[in-house]
């Protein structure tokens, strides 16, 4: 495990809501770095809207996209397995793989995975945190390295979400005392601080389990649920058969023989 | 057969087959249309409802087509024999069902060319996974199923004996990929929780899904003999229609039960009156869809009336199909207020698919012996009804 993580180490986001001025820019490097067409985005901005009363107005705003959860719900969602979550923490999209059945629009907590609607033969739209471009020795997503106030940072997870603890710390009555993504869906790698709670900037309030998890419970019960389904109806053609072709059973020894079969049947069953 | 043959025999046929086949025609263009043109400029699927009418009716069809494996189950594993007699029509409205779900699922992919990918790249933990691969072996079995009836009377009615040693393995294994994927369908939305609401939200979807598909399976075989009295001059006897409206109240009663207990331990029971118009839905599904249906199947009256049983069974199939509806449809939670209204292209296709499914339906049953042992309506039973009724649109074939 140990050797994993000094050989892997897992990426992760720093976005401080205090420091976006919404100008977007990550928006347009994003859609350069990732080719992303026109009607479609993998990363957009959240904001308050202006508050208060004149004079003393405020509005907040801070980008938002692909969380990368621990245990992502697009992930276990997907027909395919076109979404992976990687070593390094990325959750990646195969765009060679998907069929584009959208489960994982409905799956993720978020509202994270966009769709090229206007396109004939359509994908999904996420953000992969610039993999290819990390590949190419580039040290961030083109989101983080355009950023003009450091209001996103990139870099080891552990030590972003260090970081932004740090922060609220340091300045509490500047932050609300919560870093969003930490326990949000089971954990996420993108950590956010701001100003304002963060139901304010409209991010969603969902539950600190990924229902990945119980999408889990459920769908790893299929084998046990069609080998039970499967037996047990054989046990009961079976049995109801073998009472047909007997009549009816009169003696005792003839009902005891009849069930030693019954409970023999299961095996019966499986064996063909 | 001659061509001149063949035309003679498409002229024979009555007003209710052209207009099917114009209706369908007509859909399946606008279905063309939509694989061309993409999702965007034919559906009003979005961001926030990336899953609309078509998915609703998937669910609904499916779970409908439960009839096929309800009765098989009865009829072979529970050797309730004086039910064969339906399995015919069943199973081949079960193939049309699941055959129509398959053409809407093609419609739905954005990346139709691909539709083979879910069978090349297995994710086990995906319920859309799992109902793929069980909706296409399940087709496959009924298939299978169905194919006495088509070659009974062809030079290949030799094989026949072969087909009938096989039948009772693959009887069970299609019960089983039915229980499968009738229960997948609820595990679908299990990972949707920020999404669904509450009231239907539930560790539980899968059993709820399962055995209201048991009772919609039912109500199928019952108003599908009852509609065919009318439709075919085939019906099954009285006494196995209310045979069969007697296992309802008992599916039926389960299912409230485990529907009410959920809401029970999850401390939800309060939402039933406090969640607006979710509310109104909730109960309007237990109360068309299950409740009602107790009451009226549990007179043999009802059972053995006719109209009677056709009402109570299409009661327990409207309830299905709103709760289907509900679950993949109205309840789910809008974003930034943001709803759901289908584009009429999505409607048309819906039409032309069930229109074909109908007129399909119809034509097997016109040309191969789907009815063989069913009864024959008399002229005097019939009371007098004009034979131009033929072809009325059936609820069950869809």
């Amino acid at each position: 495990m140990s050797e994993n993580n000094t050989n892997q180490k897992e990426y992760g986001f720093l976005i401080d809501a205090s420091r976006c001025i919404d100008c977007r820019a990550c928006l347009v490097a994003c859609s350069v770095q990732n080719e992303v067409s026109n009607s479609t985005s993998r990363i957009w901005i959240k904001e308050t809207g202006v508050t208060g009363q004149f004079p003393d107005l405020s509005r907040y705003s801070a980008p938002y996209h692909c969380m990368h959860c621990d245990d992502p719900s697009c992930v276990s969602a997907c027909t395919v397995g076109a979404l992976q979550k990687g070593e390094n923490g990325i959750v990646t999209y195969d765009i060679d793989r998907c069929i584009g059945c959208r489960y994982c629009m409905y799956a993720c907590p978020f509202g994270v995975p966009n769709f090229e609607w206007d396109i004939q033969l359509p994908l999904i739209v996420k953000c992969d945190m610039c993999v290819s471009r990390l590949g190419d020795g580039e040290s961030e997503p083109a989101c983080a390295a355009t950023c003009p106030t450091d209001a996103i940072m990139f870099g080891e997870k552990g030590s972003m979400l260090a970081q932004a603890h740090q922060r609220i710390e340091e300045n509490p009555t500047k932050y609300v005392d919560h870093v969003y993504g930490e326990t949000e869906n089971g954990g996420t790698a993108t950590f956010y601080v701001s100003p304002v709670p963060f139901e304010e900037l409209g991010f969603p309030t969902g539950g600190v389990v990924s229902p990945a998890y119980s999408n889990r419970l459920v769908t790893h019960g299929t084998p046990a649920v069609a080998g039970s389904v499967a037996i047990g109806l054989s046990g009961i053609y079976l049995t109801i058969k073998r009472h047909h072709h007997e009549g009816e059973p009169v003696a005792e020894g003839v009902v005891a023989e009849g069930e030693t079969a019954v409970t023999n049947t299961p095996d019966e069953a499986a064996e063909e | 057969m001659s061509i001149k043959k063949i035309i003679d025999e498409i002229k024979s046929f009555s007003i209710g087959y052209y207009i099917l086949a114009v209706i369908a025609a007509a859909g399946l263009s606008v279905g063309a249309y939509r694989l061309y043109a993409g999702l965007g400029e034919t559906t009003n699927l979005s961001k926030a409802f990336p899953w609309g009418i078509w998915i609703s009716f998937d669910l609904s069809t499916v779970a409908f087509s439960g009839g096929a494996f309800t009765l098989a189950a009865l009829v072979y594993v529970f050797h309730l024999h004086e039910l064969h007699p339906a399995v015919r029509p069943t199973v081949l409205a079960g193939l049309i069902g699941y055959s129509s779900v398959l053409v809407i699922l093609f419609m739905d992919l954005g990346r139709w060319d691909r539709f083979y990918h879910f069978l090349i790249f297995p994710n086990i933990n995906s319920a859309l996974f799992e109902v793929s691969w069980c909706i296409a072996l399940y087709s496959t079995i009924l298939i299978y199923e169905l194919s006495p009836v088509l070659l009974q009377n062809s030079r290949f009615s030799g094989v026949l004996p072969l087909i009938e040693k096989w039948t009772m393995p693959l009887v069970i294994a299609g019960v089983t990929l039915s229980t499968l994927h009738q229960s997948s369908l609820g595990t679908l939305f299990i990972v949707m929780s920020a999404r669904l609401h509450p009231l239907w939200y539930s560790l539980f979807l899968p059993v709820f899904f399962l055995i209201s598909s048991l009772a919609a399976g039912l109500s199928m075989v019952i108003s599908g003999a009852i509609v065919s009295y009318w439709v075919f001059k085939r019906t099954l006897a009285p006494k196995i229609i209310a045979e069969l409206a007697w296992f309802i109240p008992w599916v039926l009663g389960i299912y409230l039960v485990l529907k009410l207990g959920e809401l029970l331990i999850t401390d939800e029971l309060h939402l039933l009156f406090t969640s607006g118009i979710y509310s109104v839905l909730f109960l309007t599904e237990l109360a068309i869809g299950v409740i009602i249906p107790i009451i009226l199947f549990s007179f043999d009256k009802v059972r053995r009336s006719r109209v009677g049983a056709l009402i109570g069974a299409l009661m327990v199939l409207a309830g299905v199909v709103l709760n289907r509806f509900n679950a993949s449809w109205f309840a789910i939670r809008p974003v930034a207020g943001e709803i759901y209204k289908p584009h009429w292209m999505e409607v048309a296709i819906l039409i032309g698919v069930a229109a074909s499914a109908v007129l399909i339906y119809s034509l097997v049953a016109h040309y191969f012996p789907v009815f063989d042992e069913t009864v024959v309506v008399t002229p005097a039973e019939e009371n007098g009804r004009k034979s131009r009724r033929l072809l009325r649109p059936r609820v069950s074939g869809d």
